[in-house]
């Protein structure tokens, strides 16, 4: 399962890359979101995968004995907050780019002026 | 009496959302925004005074969000070097504002310019305040969304293009954050930075490998680099500064930039400072990541005050050589806490070193916040800030051109201004690291600051000349200065003149914040892990 999760993480963590190096703003974009749901399944990760053992849940195995053995509630507390952040940026990058195409008039950005 | 930590946050909250409703009431809204940062200063103040100056403060508070017991729950920690950071926040965020009101055009304020502006003040204030490392990633998402939609403000071509670059670079630079985050958690199983200092310190104790810490914090000077605009991570620099209204930019320079360095100064004193980890990188061997951190800060401020230097000393517009010269200065603010990095944890130097740090961010703060304002009410009464077209301003505006000057002298570092003793403190912090056989670092950084202060007065000498002194040009004939405006420079000017001349209790506070930012033990301390449980 975490071999798995690695090749997700990473290849996110490519596929964004690759993007967010285009030329074209929309895809750069799309990049930056793609490079977000990276760390989520990365951020996710870090709580621990395999099911029910405490001692791979940190917030479990580090503070206290006696506690249920359930998934790492921080780490999903952590990616909502995170994803809720994310949707906020991605949409003030799309209504950007769109602003930015109007001013200057193409969306490749290597022609932009300045 | 802890609800005072989180006052400054709630006053600078509410007025944003109060200006926000008071969009139709143009002039309603101007006087609560202004009552509002009035209220955000005098409750910075009345908390500095209360927890960390008074004769008999407790040198730090905390407040617990939601009443949940660290580490589980949020914690707000107003320690001495969060209270100098906030001083620095409420100084410049005061002017900034007060200038704004007379400076952005009425049809522009009522666009969202005040709610943004406190908005900007809470995402700095929270960052200043938070104990949690995830919290600390989103305090920063506040102050970054804020800025992207500052920087595109007005609109053009350019400023569009700008924010846009900004808004990338820095969406990645979050994207590493995360990463840094969730690894350090996954590496100590705490959040809470206190308790993360106080397991890294013991590891053991707690069962922690500390190894990826050197790894994990590195991602994170990353991140705070790119908030500084260090040296490589400077290239958004001069476009979003130039292109976010010269209020706004006062406060990137004077503030935001300061996020950067002192979470970077949070982070690894306080936090990784403790760490047994035994680092060898480049000659620069240790036992904490503070190893990794010297020479790596050392080479990107050495680098920010070359590249900052010389890229202002080519500029052509007031705004441009101000925003490279505030690359440069950060690089000032770096070095020293290179040298407190690599000095010996017991020894007094690196208190001396990082007390220099947090001297020479006020000095900048001050001084770049009254040039940018400076340039702003000379572009507004001659319709330029050209050097090229400007000339003789001295001449038609002599109190404006009196804060310009003031202002210069203190960046070039003459006593008694602020600038002097902030550039005594970074040399005497690189000749000490001499003294106690720093070696190649302290001689490097030495280097480095005598090259950075020959090119600021080479750039500042070049602004007075080119713009103020001389004939009248054509532009500045025609020229009508703003009082209102001029009375903000001035008493701008009159605090960087009264900050140098009664300099001994600013460097008390400036060495309190220092002992508060090494002094990792009183922080765990003071944040009072009860909740900790079993091992």
């Amino acid at each position: 399962m975490s071999v798995a999760l690695a090749v997700a993480v990473g290849g996110l963590f490519a596929v964004g890359t690759f993007l967010l190096l285009r030329r074209d703003l929309v895809r750069v974009v799309f990049g930056l979101a793609v490079v977000s749901q990276a760390t989520f399944v990365y951020l996710i990760a870090m709580g621990g995968v395999a099911e029910g053992a405490r001692e791979l849940v940190p917030v479990l195995d580090t503070h206290g004995g006696g506690v249920p053995e359930i998934a790492d509630p921080v780490v999903q507390a952590l990616v909502l907050t995170a994803i809720v952040i994310s949707f906020g940026t991605t949409a003030l990058a799309l209504v950007l780019s769109y602003r930015a195409y109007e001013e200057n008039e193409t969306i490749d950005v290597t022609e932009w002026v300045r | 009496m802890s609800e005072l930590v989180i006052a400054p946050l709630l006053v600078v909250l509410g007025t944003a959302v109060l200006t926000l409703a008071l969009g139709r009431r143009p002039q309603l809204q101007r006087a609560t925004s202004v009552a509002g940062v009035l209220g955000y200063v005098a409750a910075v103040a009345v908390a500095v005074w209360t927890f960390v100056l008074a004769p008999a403060a407790p040198g730090a508070a905390t407040y617990q969000v939601g009443d949940w017991p660290a580490p589980f729950g949020i914690t707000l920690v107003l320690d001495g070097l969060s209270a100098f950071m906030l001083t620095i926040a409420a100084a410049v965020g005061l002017a900034s504002l007060l200038f704004a009101v007379r400076y952005v055009t009425p049809e522009n304020q009522r666009v969202y310019y005040h709610p943004l502006f406190h908005l900007l003040l809470v995402g700095v204030t929270g960052a200043f305040l938070t104990g949690d490392l995830f919290n600390l990633f989103v305090w920063f998402e506040v102050m970054l969304i804020v800025s992207y939609v500052f920087v595109a403000f007005y609109g053009t071509d350019h400023a569009t293009a700008a924010s846009f670059r900004y808004l990338v670079l820095n969406l990645f630079g979050s994207a590493l954050m995360l990463v840094a985050v969730g690894g350090l958690y996954a590496t100590t199983g705490t959040l809470n930075m206190a308790d993360m200092a106080r397991r890294l310190a013991t590891p053991a104790a707690y069962g922690v490998d500390p190894a990826p810490v050197v790894g994990l914090s590195a991602l994170l000077l990353a991140v705070f680099a790119l908030k500084a605009g260090l040296v490589p991570f400077q290239f958004w620099v001069p476009a979003a500064y130039t292109a976010a209204p010269p209020p706004i930019t006062a406060m990137f320079a004077g503030v935001t930039k300061k996020v950067g360095m002192y979470a970077v100064v949070r982070l690894y004193f306080t936090v990784f400072g403790g760490v047994p980890v035994s680092v060898d990188l480049a000659g620069s061997l240790g036992a904490s990541p503070l190893a990794f951190l010297a020479p790596v800060l050392a080479a990107m401020g050495i680098a920010s005050i070359l590249v900052g230097g010389f890229g202002a000393v080519g500029q052509d517009r007031l705004e441009s050589v101000f925003a490279y010269s505030s690359v440069g200065q950060v690089g000032f603010i770096a070095l020293p806490i290179a040298v407190a990095a690599a000095a010996d944890p017991t020894g007094s130097l690196r208190g001396v070193a990082i007390a220099a740090a947090l001297v020479f961010a006020l000095h900048h703060a001050l001084v770049k916040g009254l040039l940018f304002l400076s340039s702003a009410a000379v572009q507004d009464a001659t319709g330029t800030d050209s050097l090229r077209d400007l000339g003789g301003v001295a001449g038609k505006a002599p109190v404006l051109s009196g804060a310009v000057f003031v202002a210069l002298l203190s960046l070039i570092g003459l006593p008694p201004l602020t600038g002097f003793f902030g550039k005594f403190l970074a040399f005497d912090t690189a000749v000490r690291g001499l003294a106690v056989d720093l070696g190649v670092l302290s001689a490097l950084a030495l280097v480095a600051l005598l090259l950075g202060a020959v090119l600021t007065i080479l750039y500042a000498t070049r602004v007075w000349v080119d713009g103020f002194w001389g004939p009248e040009a054509a532009a500045v004939e025609t020229a009508t200065v703003d009082p209102g405006q001029v009375a903000v420079l001035v008493a701008l000017a009159a605090a960087v003149v009264l900050v140098g001349v009664g300099f001994d209790p600013l460097y008390r506070f400036a060495e309190t914040a220092a002992d508060a930012a090494i002094d990792s033990e009183a922080y765990v301390d003071v944040v009072g892990l009860d909740g900790g449980g079993g091992s």
